[in-house]
């Protein structure tokens, strides 16, 4: 039996049958995702059958691959990013399905249905749809719930309730949560993982709640039970998706600064809000550094693009304070949700909210990007460097949160941020050079937003991918791009780096 | 009595050569030659053997000694040692430690020995008193340096060097109309051939010398007052060792700005990581592009801690050329205090005599923790524990007789307290007395 493991020299170093097994393991449940839609399209005489034969579909193939796969009941640290890489790949394909078998004619082509479905898994919030408001409810509402399942993560669930991945399952959630690994997680990894999703539950249910007392009350006459939990959803996830064409605008002041709360809440560790929330430890973010410097951000981003809106003399009074604030937090926090089409705003607020893009909430949150702890350390990192530059021989250690951060770590930050740089770089050009092949005319800060957007997670870009537009008009080959790079933000890029090394491979 | 000492080293030694004429004293060392070379210098008896197992400690008589040292290097033998001590016996147990952690655990009552005692703590209060508090004399520290006992001569006035004001506000005012720093009080005027013990209409004059008894702040008020040069404030640690780290701890402690150097890469590391503050640098220390680099010539006062003696007195000799004003030598070797001291070394301190000497303190009356003497015979200063049925428990200290006693400082709960009028003596209190050598027992009777 032990024999039969050790790979013989030359042999493939990852056993992919324990790895696919995993994933069908995974997307065997997902089939039951589908009822939610099918309940609301059956409340709404909208076609039940495309739910239920994707749900079919999926659980069948789920089975499939468990089934015609020798798993191992135990994956080891290698198997991990194969198996978040390829959930995430999987994931789509089966949410896309709805989609394209409901013949709707704007994600009829599958191209286009798999971008919706990643935007949506990977709480992106980007839409290929033009009109929103035209598309069936039950869809709808199905884009809704696969950013809610997204957001805080599948594999995370997946460990809060399957016995198997008692073990091992602490990489594959370190993996797909978001951050570094700068901080040991507490408790049993099954413990952690159900401390999220329970805050995660509780947090969202409170959040409809709140909207729909607002429409009850007629505080706000658009909320409905309907765009409530649509709302919810795609709030405490981060994502930034809306059934309304004209996204966050198409609601009241009162719901937007509520939405502005639950955001800045979605964006702390969700392990300190756990403390503070449930235990009354107000200390686990009192004293963060990156809670700390996470309000900072979104106090300066909000207050820089204040200034400029009424230096621009865009918006006036109340308005200008919440579209400022609503944009600063929706873009830094990457939901993506408007309330003004900041598209015809000043360049320079432009700029600043395509800068925003690359702040991020912080690790463990819901939100997407660079992430706040990242930056704090790397300016940490550069603090030192040039430290040392004067004091050649001097030792000091980087800390975060009096905790010293060992140099593994930190030399990770530093690869991830250049790497995503890298990738938003190369993303733009991408974008500009397939556009020169049609007669699609981009701009290179179009371009450059698109692949922010997407890569951060965020949602809408700038130009015709503004927060009122769509993606629609790009080519197949940079949807096919932008795809990629959502996946890519959304496992924060080394996991599916590490499948591209040689030596992830070898024996 | 009868005392056990586990160890033959310079620190049992140093015990033993102070204990041995009054007291019946047996060695334990696992080193025979160590042990017979002790044993041709002094009267007293020694075995041979592990001191951490029950054996070889009844062999030595634990059970019928008042008293047992275990003064090893290495830690944990004298904590089972100890420990087992204390299970085997009556006897009065002292362990040497050279761990922080293990004196912290200690003085929270969850380590069983009587007293602990550690070296490189020792050394770190010795050296931060001398540099802390510069123009002093002499200090000495009691309550795990939470009481200092400092002596300083008032400087002359002279037309080159005029009072400064914080010295006016001192000195020649009535002491009760004096600004003198919170927490303090003065023990003591010796002017010529005449001792004080002041009352408040007493006053300061120059060229008296006083004796401060206080806080760690106040005798750095103080210093501050009296001092004739510019206050220390940047040190300079050569060496990261445990007693590198210990002193740097007790510096950073007294807001003084510390750096730290140590060439090995690793432990530089670790105590970077280890202290919040201190400036660590992996370097030698003794190349002189680094020395003129990080201006280490600037610093006020460097003290040398490295493993080997010749290593510290050479890296010592070096900064005092770089232009270091003041430097302090950490010996191995008892005879380096003088080697250090003729090369011009300001203070040479030996960890291991500060830890013999602070043991055979607690050898003589373990209810007097700490017993230093200044100005020769004519004072002591006692830390005595006081007795329930003492007839000055519980009496507001302005009702007190003056006796040409003082009671300087009362630690209570491990926290130290200096007195006024309206304070009382409660049993189980520590008093840090101060006191003409006549009258201790009379003291010592009263409490």
């Amino acid at each position: 039996m032990l024999a039969a493991r050790l790979p013989r020299p030359g042999a493939l170093g990852v056993d992919v049958g324990s790895a696919v097994n995993l994933v069908g393991a995974v997307l065997k449940y997902l089939g039951a995702a589908f009822l939610f839609p099918a309940t609301i399209a059956l409340g709404s005489d909208e076609p039940v059958w495309p739910f239920l034969v994707s749900a079919v579909i999926t659980g069948g193939s789920g089975l499939a691959l468990e089934r015609g796969t020798r798993g191992q009941q135990v994956i080891g640290p290698r198997e991990g990013f194969l198996v978040v890489a390829l959930i995430w790949l999987a994931l789509p394909v089966f949410g896309a399905l709805p989609y394209v078998l409901a013949d709707e004619p704007q994600l009829a082509r599958p191209v286009d249905a798999y971008f919706e479905a990643m935007s949506g898994f990977t709480a992106t919030g980007a839409t290929v749809l033009t009109d929103i408001e035209a598309v069936d409810s039950s869809l709808l509402m199905w884009r809704q719930f696969t950013q809610w399942l997204g957001g805080m993560g599948i594999i995370v669930l997946a460990v809060a309730i399957l016995p198997r991945l008692r073990i091992g399952g602490r990489q594959l959630l370190q993996t797909e949560l978001a951050g570094p690994e700068v901080e040991n997680l507490s408790a049993t990894i099954r413990e952690t993982a159900r401390r999220l999703w329970v805050l995660y539950v509780a947090l969202t249910l409170a959040a409809i709640a709140i909207f729909t007392l607002y429409g009850w009350t007629g505080a706000d006459p658009a909320m409905n039970l309907f765009q409530a939990s649509a709302h919810a959803f795609s709030t405490l996830a981060i994502g930034g998706f809306s059934t309304e064409n004209e996204s966050a605008a198409a609601f009241a002041g009162v719901t937007q600064w509520t939405m502005i709360l639950f955001l800045v809440l979605a964006g702390i560790n969700f392990l300190r809000l756990y403390l503070v929330l449930v235990r009354g430890r107000l200390r686990a973010v009192s004293r963060d550094d990156e809670f700390r410097l996470y309000l900072a951000f979104l106090v300066g981003g909000s207050v820089l693009l204040l200034l400029e809106l009424l230096g621009g003399d865009l918006t006036g009074g109340g308005d200008a304070v919440r579209n400022a604030v609503f944009q600063a937090v929706s873009i830094m926090t990457t939901a993506g949700f408007a309330t003004a089409d900041y598209t015809q705003w000043s360049a320079l607020a432009e700029l600043t909210l395509l800068l925003l893009m690359f702040l991020g909430a912080s690790a463990g949150s819901t939100g997407g990007s660079i992430k706040v702890i990242r930056h704090l350390l790397m300016f940490r990192i550069i603090r030192r460097e040039l430290e040392q530059t004067v004091h050649q021989e001097i030792v000091v250690p980087v800390r975060f949160n009096r905790a010293v951060v060992d140099d593994r770590a930190l030399r990770g930050i530093v690869a991830f941020i250049v790497l995503y740089i890298g990738l938003f770089a190369l993303g733009g050009l991408g974008l500009v050079l397939d556009a020169k092949r049609g007669t699609l005319e981009v701009q290179s800060f179009e371009a450059l937003g698109a692949a922010a957007a997407c890569l951060g997670n965020v949602g809408p870009g700038f130009g015709f991918a503004g927060p009122f537009g769509s993606y629609a008009p790009f080519s197949d080959l940079s949807t096919g791009v932008l795809t990629g790079l959502m996946w890519l933000g959304r496992l924060e890029i080394i996991p599916v780096a590490v499948l591209l090394t040689r030596g992830y491979w070898r024996g | 009595m009868k005392i056990v000492v586990l160890g033959a080293g310079q620190v049992g030694a140093t015990i033993v050569e102070a204990l041995h004429d009054d007291h019946e004293a047996t060695v334990i060392d696992l080193d025979a030659a160590r042990l017979q070379a002790l044993s041709y210098r002094y009267d007293v008896r020694t075995v041979r053997g592990n001191g951490a197992t029950r054996r070889v400690l009844q062999d030595a008589g634990v059970e019928e000694a008042a008293l047992m040292i275990a003064c090893t290097s290495r830690d944990e033998i004298n904590l089972v040692a100890g420990t087992l001590a204390k299970k085997l016996s009556a006897a009065q147990t002292i362990v040497r430690t050279s761990n922080p952690e293990y004196l912290e655990a200690w003085q929270e009552r969850q380590i069983d020995v009587d007293f602990m005692v550690s070296s490189e703590l020792e050394t770190a209060l010795a050296v931060s008193s001398t540099i802390g508090v510069p123009s002093a004399k002499q200090t000495d520290v009691f309550a795990d340096g939470q009481v200092q006992i400092v002596e300083f001569d008032v400087p002359l006035d002279s037309s080159e060097r005029p009072p400064t004001d914080a010295i006016r506000e001192v000195v020649g005012l009535e002491l009760k109309a004096a600004s003198i720093p919170a927490d303090s009080k003065v023990a003591s005027i010796i002017r010529g051939d005449r001792v004080l013990v002041p009352r408040g209409d007493e006053s300061i004059q120059p060229g008296d010398r006083i004796i401060i008894i206080g806080s760690p702040e106040a005798a750095r008020a103080w210093g501050q007052i009296m001092a004739r040069s510019k206050q220390v404030d940047d040190v300079v640690v050569y060496g990261a060792g445990a007693t590198g780290l210990a002193i740097a701890r007790v510096l950073l402690d007294q807001r003084i700005r510390v750096r730290l150097i140590e060439p090995s890469e690793e432990r530089a590391r670790e105590v970077a990581e280890e202290l919040h503050g201190a400036r660590v640098y992996c370097a030698t220390g003794v190349d002189p592009d680094f020395i003129e680099r990080e201006r280490i010539g600037q610093a006020d006062a460097a003290v040398f801690a490295m493993r080997e003696d010749a290593k510290n007195l050479y890296a010592a000799t070096l900064a005092k050329v770089h232009g270091v004003r003041f430097t302090i030598g950490i010996t191995h070797e008892p005879i380096s205090i003088e080697v250090f001291e003729h090369a011009g070394i300001d203070v040479a301190v030996n960890p291991r005599s500060l830890t013999a000497e602070e043991i055979v303190r607690f050898a003589h009356d373990p209810r007097v923790r700490q017993l230093s003497m200044l100005e020769g015979d004519r004072f002591e200063i006692l830390d005595i524990t006081v007795r329930e049925e003492s007839k000055l428990v519980r009496i507001p200290f302005k009702e007190l007789p003056m006796t040409g006693s003082l009671i300087g400082a009362i630690v209570r709960d491990g926290t130290a307290i200096f007195p006024h009028g309206g304070d009382q003596l409660e049993p189980d209190d520590r008093a840090i007395i101060f006191t003409e050598s006549r009258r201790v027992a009379e003291v010592e009777k009263a409490l």
